[in-house]
């Protein structure tokens, strides 16, 4: 479904990526584990269009989306859940789970996405009135979950979705992914730090160093191999 | 010859140019077109003390220049002063008012200052309309014309423009190469890596505001004499006495005195002959023209045409050599690791909040005398937010931070600085049009001192990270790599004891990452203490002394690096604490026979 | 002093104030969605006016209603000043520089603005003779003047109009959303870009309304926007740079201001009081009043 090959990203002088190569198939989940300034969220900015590729290609669905912009990008079925939530902080809940909806591919289906999404999160359907600046860290993740699953996305881009939050929201959070792969048979790409949990979830998973990958395999294998905490740690 | 000589000479070039000018040009018209050129300019130059170099927009120049014409005119049409006298007073003037708008009015950043800035002019405008001067004639002077600036000679308003340009282009030139300039533009670039190399930006925006409202006082004065001879609101607080100067600099290129000269040189006169030629059938073609010229310099050339012209120079000449790195270095002797010096810096149970979100809960850590610490921990451990309490940017709410037995907890950075604290960015700043020396020079101005001891801390501070032979080209060819090293010069030209380097090996290739480090060892060779927050461990552990580990704002551990990266605490930090249970337990059936 | 007569200043203030709000609004949305501080905005406004003034005078188009015709025309003008020219200025990637290069280009827009009209139509002040512009209506002891009350109306209509625009459909929660964070508005399908085009082009037909109902009761010149613009920028910043309710609440708080300070000053001194507001404002409290947090140096 996805294809990159060769990527490179600079930012100002410095290479955040250097020659990436990685497959996404239709229905996969994979994730991406490294450690900090590895270049994993560059990585999928690269894919949703926010930074553009010094060098290599994207294709998506044998389509070269390299020239593309982010929104044109959103509008193929990319949905990215950007790090940090980024929530629309003066819009509501419900504004923002409906403009999650605004492709035009998802717009025709938004009651019934809606309906979904308030029922895998109670807690926003409770809260659809309150401006979403207004929620705590647990609630800003699921909303920017569920602004992501109101596109009706054919990839979900999911970036740290526990970064910062407690470890019982992150448990719940984990879980919540992976109810969301088994019930929609979505293909997700994740980029996270919490090793164990997020190889547990996917099918196969790459580990970035430095802006290089440097060990792919698929998920047991992985966490079986030593030399991922030597990508952490050096030793 | 030196950049220096070149731009004294430039300065006597423009005099000399003007001077002849003066001396060839005999029609009336021409001759008022050039009084015209000459004030602009000067006038321009004064409005680029403060918005070009200090980057600090101001709407409301014309304040200055309609007190300048006010007093002096008021003066003499009351008093029977002289407006020799009175353009002074008029000067001190606007001096004093630039001080008592400054005061209240610099403490709003970026485009609130510029907004605060058009309201000045404006009350001015409307209390001098209120006081009943809405228009003011200079009184007619008749046997004494020369000592109430009444000349019959138009040329010698040209001249007296003439002078109060080159005056104006003077001491323009004493601030560029003085501390006070490398201070402005360091501000202009990025106020708070100007605070953390010493510079105390009030005061310097301060200072560059009262210098610039002088020469726009006597501009206004001049002006009132030579051209106006009737005072009004209208005709010196008024929009197009802004319009003219923005024109100006903006046309010819801001932060540089040549390009005000070169903004009024063309604008000036092509105006004026478009009024003059087509102005009465078009009203406002004036305004048509300044209006469109701004337009056209924002979106094809928005760093005005002398920066324009000159970078592209620049780049045809530009040296080849910029490609590549440093010279290689030969690999110091390594002492063995310090980890028994002096207790410098106390870290004393240090806590910060934002918003309710804790990034620093009871952080306590040493350094020691001449070690390299490294930090360490996670995105979002607090690792930066760390360092912005220890160089003066952020209060703590608890704790205490002791430097040499002193407590520095809520100094401001500038005085951090000046205590023998530097420190770097994670993204490098540099001030584009200054070249790698003079970008040098504004850490080493840090402790003051004179510009040709400024100058010898720099080259001083570029040989030590091995880039002396880049000193005299600017930075924007620079690689990653050089930047940094060149960052790191900055630094160390303010003379510290201790450094806080904020990630400087993210990003480097291996090799760029050998020399960084090399030139940090050979830093804290030199008696400079290190302290280094990077995530990239592996660099690290080759070369800290010890390493402190933060995790979620806490200190999770401290110890010789070796014994860091084994901790099951650290492992679990990184990688959770799953991982660190699947892994013992596979070392465990490792063991097992 | 009696009760009265300060209630017939603070109603003339609002009256007055309404139109202010509309105008604000428009600065206010393109300030939001483009972090644009448009200087121009004041010669739209004065172009709304003339545009109101031809309708009455060529078609005899009711101001009121004239004002409401200026607003297909404005937004397709906005939608082609921005392609043309604000869309083309970057600041390299710096958004301080970008803010300040467009800014002076709005400044050089609104110097062409001003004086070609000037060159065009003459300096020469015009009016339009509305029926009601010298009547009044009587509220009690009260005086309301017909044309500032009609206008007041019609200003607060469109002032609900574009509440509804930003609040109802996804056109306005995409514009909102490009305000708030225009990257993750990128990632849900919003082209950032295009909703920059449409601010702008809906803030200039905003403020060219304002401009036809101000034209009810205001003398018509070209350089009327001088005075203009910077009463538009103080009820913005009061109300937080960039906030839309907030620049409605300061608009009509400008009005307030300007008639009351009729109360203890000249008239020539009337936007006296004004300017020393902003300057209070500016000092205790940049973020305005319902301002989100300053931005940062």
């Amino acid at each position: 479904m996805l294809r990159i090959s060769g990527l490179s990203v600079a930012y100002a002088g410095l290479h955040a990526l250097e020659d990436v190569s990685l497959e996404v198939n239709e229905g996969e989940f994979v994730t991406i584990v490294g450690p900090n300034g590895a270049g994993k969220t560059t990585l999928l900015k690269a894919i949703s269009g926010s930074v553009r590729a010094a060098a290599g290609r994207l294709d998506f669905r044998s389509r070269d989306m390299t020239p593309l912009p982010a929104h044109e990008r959103a509008a193929l079925g990319i949905a990215h859940v950007p790090e940090g939530r980024r929530v629309f902080p003066s819009l509501t809940v419900l504004e923002n789970l409906e403009l999650g909806s605004y492709r035009s591919a998802a717009r025709e289906r938004r009651a019934e996405g809606l309906a979904a999404v308030l029922a895998l999160f109670p807690a926003l359907a409770a809260r659809r009135r309150q401006l979403a600046g207004s929620l705590s860290g647990g609630e800003q993740q699921m909303l920017a979950l569920g602004r992501g699953l109101m596109a009706a996305p054919d990839l979900l881009l999911l970036d740290e979705p526990s970064q910062g939050l407690a470890p019982r929201i992150v448990e719940q959070i984990f879980e919540t992914i992976g109810r969301i792969r088994r019930e929609r048979r979505l293909t997700v790409l994740l980029v996270e730090q919490r090793v164990v949990e997020a190889l547990e979830l996917c099918d196969r998973g790459y580990v970035l160093e430095t802006g290089r990958v440097v060990l792919a395999g698929a998920h047991d294998a992985l966490l079986a191999d030593p030399r991922v905490q030597r990508a952490y740690l050096g030793v | 010859m030196t950049a220096r000589g070149r731009s004294w000479l430039g300065i006597a070039g423009i005099i000399a140019i003007g001077l002849a000018l003066s001396l060839v040009i005999t029609e009336r018209y021409h001759q008022r077109i050039l009084t015209l050129v000459f004030l602009w300019a000067a006038m321009g130059l004064a409005w680029n003390i403060i918005s070009g170099y200090a980057g600090q927009i101001s709407f409301g120049h014309q304040a200055f220049f309609g007190i300048g014409a006010y007093v002096t005119v008021l003066l003499a049409a009351k008093l029977g002063i002289t407006p020799w006298l009175g353009m002074l007073a008029g000067a001190l003037v606007a001096v004093l008012a630039a001080l008592l708008i400054g005061t209240p009015t610099f403490r709003l950043a970026g485009i609130y200052f510029g907004l605060a800035t058009l309201a000045y002019p404006l009350i001015f405008r409307i209390v001098m309309d209120y006081l009943g001067y809405q228009e003011v004639a200079i009184p007619m002077v008749r046997d004494r014309p020369a000592l109430f600036m009444q000349f019959t000679e138009p040329r010698s308003f040209d001249l007296l423009a003439l002078a109060l340009l080159a005056a104006t282009l003077v001491l323009s030139r004493l601030i560029e190469g003085s501390r006070l300039g490398y201070s402005l533009r360091a501000i202009k670039e990025n106020e708070q890596a100007a605070l953390a190399m010493g510079v105390d930006a009030f005061r310097c925006k301060m200072a560059a505001y009262a210098l610039s409202a002088a020469p726009a006082a006597l501009a206004g004065a001049i002006y009132s004499h030579a051209i106006l001879f009737v005072v009004t609101p209208e005709a010196v607080f008024g929009v197009l006495v802004i319009v003219q100067t923005l024109v100006v600099c903006l046309v010819g290129g801001v932060g540089t005195l040549w390009g005000p000269v070169i903004g009024a040189a063309i604008m000036i006169p092509v105006s004026e002959i478009l009024d003059s030629t087509v102005g009465d059938r078009l009203p406002g073609i004036q305004g048509v023209v300044y209006g469109a010229a701004l337009m056209v310099i924002m979106m094809f050339a928005p760093e005005g045409l002398f920066w324009r012209i000159g970078r592209g120079r620049a780049s045809a000449t530009a040296p080849a050599a910029v490609a590549t790195a440093a010279a290689p270095i030969e690999t110091d002797a390594e002492p063995a690791p310090t980890t028994k010096g002096a207790v410098v810096l106390e870290v004393r149970s240090v806590s910060k909040a934002f918003l309710g979100l804790q990034a620093l809960t009871d952080v306590t850590f040493d350094v020691r005398d001449g070690e390299i610490l490294g930090i360490i921990g996670p995105n979002g451990a607090g690792k930066t937010t760390l360092f912005n309490v220890l160089n003066g940017f952020l209060l703590p709410e608890r704790g205490e931070i002791r430097w040499q037995g002193e407590p520095i907890t809520g100094l401001s950075p500038h005085l951090v600085c000046r205590r023998g604290i530097g420190r770097t960015f994670q993204v490098v700043r540099f001030f584009p049009h200054l070249t790698v020396l003079e970008n040098v020079m504004v850490g080493a101005f840090a402790h003051g001192g004179t510009p040709a001891a400024a100058t010898a801390r720099a080259r001083d501070a570029l040989t030590r990270v091995g880039l002396a032979e880049r000193a005299a080209v600017t930075p924007s060819g620079l690689t990653t790599l050089d930047l940094r090293l060149m960052e790191l010069a900055r630094c160390l030209a303010t003379a510290p004891r201790l450094v806080l380097l904020d990630e400087p090996l993210a990003g480097l290739s291996a090799d760029g990452v050998e020399i960084m480090s090399a030139m940090i060892r050979r830093g804290r060779q030199a008696g400079v203490t290190v302290v280094i927050i990077e995530h990239t461990i592996q660099a690290l552990v080759k070369i800290a002394d010890r390493l402190v580990v933060l995790d979620q704002g806490r200190r999770l551990a401290e110890g010789l690096p070796g014994d860091v990266t084994r901790n099951p605490a650290v492992i679990e930090a990184y990688l959770g604490q799953r991982w660190l249970a699947r892994h013992a337990t596979a070392h465990a059936a490792d063991l097992r026979p | 002093m009696v009760a009265s007569e300060l209630a017939q200043y603070v109603v003339t203030g609002l009256l007055v104030g309404g139109v202010y709000a509309l105008m604000s609004i428009g600065l206010a949305l393109i300030f939001g969605v483009m972090r644009v501080v448009n200087f121009a905005q004041g010669d739209f406004m004065m172009l709304g006016m003339y545009l109101t003034y031809y309708y009455a005078i060529a078609l005899n188009v009711d101001p009121l209603l004239g004002a409401l015709f200026a607003l297909p025309p404005f937004f397709v003008l906005g939608l082609l000043v921005h392609r043309a020219f604000l869309a083309r200025v970057t600041g390299g990637g710096d958004p301080n520089r970008e803010m300040d290069a467009q800014l002076i280009l709005t400044l050089g827009l609104s110097l062409v603005i001003t004086n070609a009209t000037t060159m065009i139509l003459s300096p020469m002040p015009r009016g339009i003779n509305a029926p009601y512009a010298s009547k009044a209506f009587a509220l009690g002891p009260l005086l309301l003047n017909q044309a500032r009350s009609y206008s007041f109306l019609m200003a607060l209509l469109l002032a609900a109009a574009v509440y509804v625009l930003l609040t109802r459909t996804d056109l306005g929660r995409a514009l909102r959303a490009a305000a708030d964070d225009p990257e993750a508005a990128g990632y849900q399908g919003i082209n950032v870009r295009a909703m920059h085009g449409i601010a702008f082009g809906i803030g200039i037909a905003l403020v060219a309304a304002a401009g036809g109902l101000l034209a009810t009761y205001h003398p018509i010149e070209p350089n009327v926007a001088v005075n203009f613009i910077v009463l538009m920028f103080v009820a913005v910043v009061l109300g937080g740079l960039g906030s839309i309710p907030g620049a409605f609440v300061g608009g009509l708080v400008i009005g307030l201001v300007q008639s009351l300070t009729l109360l203890l000053l000249p008239l020539q001194l009337q936007n006296v009081g004004v300017f020393v507001t902003f300057l209070i404002v500016l000092y205790v409290r940049p973020q305005g009043l319902f301002g989100r947090r300053a931005r940062a140096v």
